[in-house]
């Protein structure tokens, strides 16, 4: 009987735990996580992947509408197969890397969230930054939750939870003064972006 | 020196048709990175993982024939300068 109320300590304690939010750092060492952009053209659309990807998001998987946190991706990551192309897409003319070394998104507010198990479904509303100029944007975003499976992923064993975020959006480039109504001809205006990438929120010792 | 550049423009069509067949017949631009794709066994993430090689496309194709038919050109005009001088009057 006396054991009754130290285990139930216990286990208000663990749930308390639990219940805490999570910080998932996004910069993977195995360089998996990846963001690719399209962008229609006459010839041959221009694909290009990015995969300098870091940043936090802070989330109880319980009440994943809270959640908060950034994406930065370095706009030097950014890459297309072509070097020419790649030296102009980077240089003063379209993203001026040098002066906007950072492509960033800041979450602001999540809604629409449809949960089942440890996948959900959400709009989350942010700050998308590109090339100086920040617009709100609202993305759509399925997330997978993977408690326990970071350790399947490092190579020491570290325990800890990933998160899995994919998303799919469409932006101008006009909208973020990158040759806004310029070569129409030969580049879209309309940049599509696939992101996918997973977080780990490694167990306090 | 006129057959000699013809000759030569002549193989550099070919030698540049050859190396754009070979290397994949390319419709786009010209690639110095190929990619492959890879799939994370724990996150499921798909991601490419990108190396040096060279894949001609069809600027490659453009530029090696146009420089070609230069050099058969050139080789042609000397040919006819040549006949033109060597032409009693």
């Amino acid at each position: 009987m006396k054991l009754t109320p130290t285990l139930f300590v216990a286990a208000a304690f663990a749930t308390a735990v639990q219940a805490e939010p999570l910080t998932f750092d996004f910069k993977d060492p195995k360089g998996v996580n990846n963001v690719v952009f399209k962008l229609d053209a006459p010839l041959e659309s221009i694909n290009g992947t990015a995969h300098g990807i870091s940043g936090t998001v802070t989330v109880d998987p319980e009440k994943p509408e809270n959640a908060t946190g950034k994406i930065v991706v370095a706009t030097d990551s950014l890459n297309v197969p072509n070097p020419m192309m790649k030296e102009h897409m980077l240089g003063e003319q379209w993203l001026n890397a040098k002066a906007n070394p950072e492509i960033t998104f800041e979450i602001k507010k999540i809604s629409d969230v449809e949960k089942s198990d440890n996948k959900g479904e959400a709009k989350v509303t942010g700050i998308f930054t590109l090339n100086g100029v920040s617009k709100e944007i609202t993305v759509d975003a399925k997330v997978n939750y993977l408690p326990g499976r970071l350790a399947d992923r490092s190579p020491d064993k570290t325990p800890g939870d990933l998160l899995v975020i994919r998303s799919e959006f469409e932006i101008k480039r006009s909208d973020f003064n990158i040759q806004p109504g310029q070569h129409l001809d030969k580049v879209s205006d309309e940049i599509e972006i696939e992101l996918a990438i997973a977080g780990a929120a490694p167990k306090k010792s | 020196m006129a057959r000699l550049l013809q000759i030569l423009g002549v193989l550099c069509a070919v030698t540049v048709l050859a190396v754009w067949l070979i290397l994949g017949a390319h419709t786009g631009w010209t690639k110095t990175q190929t990619s492959t794709r890879h799939v994370d066994p724990v996150t499921e993430i798909e991601y490419d993982e990108f190396k040096p090689g060279f894949v001609p496309g069809v600027d490659f194709l453009a530029v090696g024939l146009a420089g070609s038919g230069l050099l058969f050109l050139l080789g042609f005009g000397i040919s006819k300068l040549q006949r033109k001088k060597n032409t009693p009057t």
